[in-house]
């Protein structure tokens, strides 16, 4: 087996009583875009900022190609990373500033006058050289900070909610700049965000953070499709939950119960379940069917009455709740015959597929 | 693994530890200073009061006990007071003028007002000495307009040091207020307009009142400079109305008894402190002393 | 309606009178000393019969003059650099610490400008014929630099705290050996802060006068002391000469500052 070329191993930082995070086993490839996604406090840049030598885990390792990081410090680590802030040199000039971190590897003038050209080209501010960062948009000034980051070839690049400072339009444009540039450099990039179709727009695989641990690790679709915490389920893609009762279970997937219904089998089950015990019932909207007059024989389906009814274009969604009072929501198609003169108040039957639901306990 | 993770563990911790260490150390050299030349001579001084010439609290006792003593400390409370009043009744009305003029004119007056602060002491009283004296320019021009037939004394008495501190003091008035009025919204008195406010109205129940903490600010921090000033009262002011700071000065210099002196020294201390504690207490740090 | 120059009305008028009379109340006296060191009057009359330069030639011919006014340019360029030093030293570990007492440290470290300069001046005259540094250069700087202190770490921690330390961590991480980093990247986008600390500095020793009568000596003393001791006995032009070439120190480093911090901007 080959070694892995990033490996974070066991990592925990504690600020006195305070754990920001714990546990944290990382393996990221070499050329892969990796990113942290999480709610805010959630120790994604203590994770970062322990990688860039800012912070000394209490416990764990860091190795990049095998050989531990931590002893190196910050300025030896000869890592790029570009911050949530503005940490363009104020008083140096854009070209100064991609040069800076090669003046600070003595490199020839020559080579830095070449290099800043080529860094300037890679993020499209050919021209810009003379200007100051502070007679530039905060979008240019993290392009320059990205160029600044990559001028010295680092092998892994930290990027800590870069964007998040930027209204939603530039955003997105920088999101496709930042994936041409990842294809174009093939530099290992760890991203954080705490935006969730930020992250699935740009990551080959997406780390979970919650409450200082990661909670799942995987692409995009592989979290969307198969959660293993209600957290991940909630945090990726649109879900509602309907408590349910577990009647039995075997190789992962349980038989529950919801309200007075019939048992549903075979759906997947998170967490430890125990026969008898309460569970919540994971839904997506875009994965129900919506009925109307007879239950659905092909498959489970919830009775339950429309509440609202909102137009949004391509699709149409509906708000209905349940027997017990739980409201759940139905993406359609515009223009699905069921929606056909759909009022509130009906009653409706929600259908699933069992094995795409999900059960989390505890 | 488990080996390795403690000792990476142990070195993370110690090493924050030790940034912790180096941050206070970086204070370490003002901290010295301040400590061996700033409160260690002090707390000696006030040490001595209690000290010589012989233990125990005689020194205070006599000087709260000495007519001429307590007529020191009523003339430096009236001068302070006199110069306090002065400098707010001028420094509102040119303060609010500042606020709201074009700025063409106010940075005219602001760099008058910077020329002012930061012109020497001594060059600005020595300039007042000049101008009040028997035969100075004021006299002269008084007389010659017939407004009077002798010279007035205006130098070596409380008319002397009351101008001269003024003249010191308003910009430390003009400036914070400013501030202060510049923060108030217009919009605030177009609605006292609005509700039918004349003007006159409009300035004392919501100008004044919106000013107000900026007068008081202001006015404490003249107050508690002016109770300490030595320079301008000796020269401007006369024997008859010494201040507390020349008091202070006199007994170390001319009388050699430290004893008063440090109990002279603590009076002012306290009433300075305590002063600047209720500033602190009412509007928060102010910016003391910025020029 | 107040707070609107053009509808004021009459009031207009009114506060230009006192705004007007007030800035020529502060800057004639400093016209009028300066219109007098160049009166031939010895008793300062005014308007002067004639004019001369003969203040001018009095000032510096009188070596007591020249040596009291280098004194005090040697003391205040010393009580600069170190005050700027120490300042800039302990504002980094005021600003960027966390250590339990730091914000009592701050306030200590302040107190000297709120205290009554008399005070202290008693204080470590008391304390320096003890140790025998009254009359001395050091006894000056140090005392002087008592009181510069404030203003530094005033003026310094300031500007740090607007200072974002992810861009010294850029720096770091770019390859920068911390102090390379502080030196290079740190110290320049602080500069003007660093730039006003050494200008109250330097006018904080240069202006000072109580402290200095106090730790004067016959054979060491600065400009204003040696001023004080001549207006004690009369009220010589020289002193208007000296004054007026106090004022033009004054206003060629105001225009300095001015210069430098539109440099700084720009
Ligand atoms: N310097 C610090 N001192 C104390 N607690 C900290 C410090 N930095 C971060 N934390 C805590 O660690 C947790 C994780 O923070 P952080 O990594 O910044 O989260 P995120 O980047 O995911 O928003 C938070 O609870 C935060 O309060
Ligand atoms: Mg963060």
């Amino acid at each position: 087996m080959t070694e892995p070329f990033l490996h974070i191993e066991g990592l925990r930082k504690d600020y006195g009583i305070v754990t920001a995070v714990q546990n944290i086993n990382l393996t990221v490839e070499r050329g892969e875009f990796m990113t942290f996604l999480g709610p805010s406090g959630s120790g994604k840049s203590t994770t970062l900022y322990i990688l860039a030598g800012f912070e000394n885990p209490t416990a764990g390792d860091i190795l990049l190609d095998g050989k531990s990081l931590i002893a190196t410090p910050s300025h030896k680590r000869n890592i790029g990373m570009v911050f949530q802030r503005y940490t363009l040199f104020p008083h140096l000039s854009v070209g100064e500033n991609i040069a800076f971190p090669l003046k600070v590897r003595r490199w020839g003038k020559a080579a830095i006058d070449a290099r800043v050209r080529e860094m300037l080209r890679l993020v499209r501010l050919e021209g810009f050289e003379e200007r100051k960062p502070a007679q530039m948009s905060g979008g240019q000034q993290q392009r320059v900070a990205l160029a600044r980051a990559l001028a010295y070839d680092p092998p892994v690049l930290l990027m800590d909610e870069p964007l998040s400072a930027l209204d939603k339009k530039l955003r997105e444009e920088i999101q496709h700049e930042i994936r041409r540039i990842h294809q174009e450099t093939e530099v290992t990039i760890l991203y954080v965000t705490h935006d969730q179709e930020e992250a699935l727009r740009l990551s080959d695989r997406i780390a979970v953070f919650s409450k200082g641990v990661i909670d799942q690790i995987g692409t995009g679709p592989e979290l969307y499709a198969n959660p293993s915490t209600r957290f991940v389920a909630e945090f990726i893609g649109d879900s509602d939950f309907v408590t349910c009762k577990i009647l039995s279970m075997r190789d992962g997937l349980a038989d529950l119960s919801i309200g007075a219904g019939a048992p549903i089998a075979g759906v997947p089950v998170h967490g430890i379940a125990t026969a008898g015990g309460t569970a919540s019932l994971m839904l997506r909207p875009e994965r129900l069917t919506l009925t109307r007059g007879t239950a659905p024989q092909a498959m489970p389906s919830l009775p339950a009455a429309v509440l609202d009814i909102t137009f949004l274009g391509s699709n149409i969604h509906v708000a209905a709740s349940t027997g017990s009072g739980e409201t759940l929501s139905v993406r359609l198609p515009f223009g699905h015959p069921a929606t056909a003169g759909l009022s509130r108040g009906d009653t409706v039957f929600l259908g699933f597929d069992p094995a795409g639901a999900h059960v989390f306990c505890g | 693994m488990a080996l390795l993770t403690d000792t990476s563990s142990s070195a993370g911790a110690v090493k924050s530890r030790v940034v912790r260490q180096y941050n206070f150390a970086q204070t370490l050299p003002a901290l010295l200073l301040i400590l061996v030349f700033f409160v260690l001579p002090v707390l000696a001084l006030l040490l001595r009061s209690v000290m010589e010439p012989e233990p125990g609290f005689g020194n205070y006792a006599e000087l709260l006990g000495t007519t001429t003593y307590l007529k020191i400390f009523l003339n430096t409370f009236i001068v302070s007071a006199l110069v306090t009043v002065v400098s707010l009744l001028i420094g509102f009305p040119v303060a609010w003028a500042l606020a709201i003029m074009p700025s063409r004119l106010s940075t005219v007056v602001f760099a008058i007002l910077i020329l002012s602060m930061w012109t020497n002491l001594l060059t600005r009283t020595y300039a007042w000495m000049v101008l009040l004296q028997r035969t100075g320019v004021i006299n002269k021009t008084l007389m010659g307009l017939g407004l009077i037939n002798e010279p007035l004394p205006l130098v070596n008495n409380l008319i002397g040091v009351t101008i001269g501190m003024t003249y010191i003091m308003l910009p430390f008035i003009i400036l914070p207020l400013y501030g202060v009025i510049r923060r108030i919204d217009p919009a605030i008195l177009q609605a006292a307009a609005l509700c039918g406010a004349t003007r006159f109205q409009a300035l004392t129940r919501i100008l004044i009142p919106l000013a107000a903490p900026g007068m008081v600010s202001g006015a404490l921090m003249v107050f508690v400079m002016s109770l300490g000033y030595f320079v301008t009262p000796a020269l401007l002011g006369g024997t008859a109305n010494m201040m507390l700071a020349e008091l202070i000065a006199q007994f170390v210099q001319s009388l050699v008894n430290w004893g008063m002196g440090g109990a002279a020294a603590l009076v002012l201390l306290v009433v300075t402190l305590t002063l600047y504690a209720i500033q602190l207490r009412l509007f928060g740090p102010a910016r003391i002393g910025e020029r | 309606m107040l707070l609107n120059f053009d509808r004021l009305g009459a009031w207009k008028w009114i506060l230009l009178a006192i705004t007007g009379l007030t800035a020529a109340f502060l800057i004639l006296p400093i016209l009028f000393i300066a219109a007098l060191s160049f009166g031939s009057s010895q008793w300062l009359i005014f308007p002067p019969p004639s004019w001369t330069l003969r203040w001018y030639a009095d000032f510096f011919a009188d070596p007591r003059w020249l040596e009291a006014a280098w004194t005090s340019f040697r003391i205040a360029a010393i009580v600069t650099v170190l005050s700027v030093l120490i300042g800039l030293v302990a504002s980094f570990g005021l600003v960027r610490g966390r250590f339990i007492g730091k914000e009592a440290l701050r306030a200590l470290f302040l107190t000297p400008m709120i205290l009554p300069v008399v005070v202290l001046a008693v204080a470590l005259y008391a304390f320096f014929l003890r140790i025998g540094l009254n009359g001395t250069t050091t006894g000056f700087v140090i005392a002087h630099l008592v009181v510069a202190l404030p203003f530094s770490i005033l003026s310094i921690t300031n500007v740090l705290e607007g200072f974002d330390k992810s861009i010294e961590d850029a720096a770091v991480l770019c390859g920068a050996h911390p102090l390379e980093a502080k030196i290079r990247v740190t110290l320049p986008a602080i500069s003007h802060g660093l730039f006003s600390a050494a200008v109250f500095s330097f006018l904080t020793s240069w202006d000072e006068v109580v402290l200095a009568i106090f730790m004067a000596s016959p054979t060491l003393q600065t400009l204003p002391v040696k001023i004080w001791a001549t207006l004690r006995q009369d009220l010589t032009p020289v002193v208007a000469a000296a004054s007026t070439l106090l004022i033009i120190v004054t206003i060629a480093l105001m225009l300095l500052a001015a210069l430098v911090r539109k440099g700084l901007k720009s």
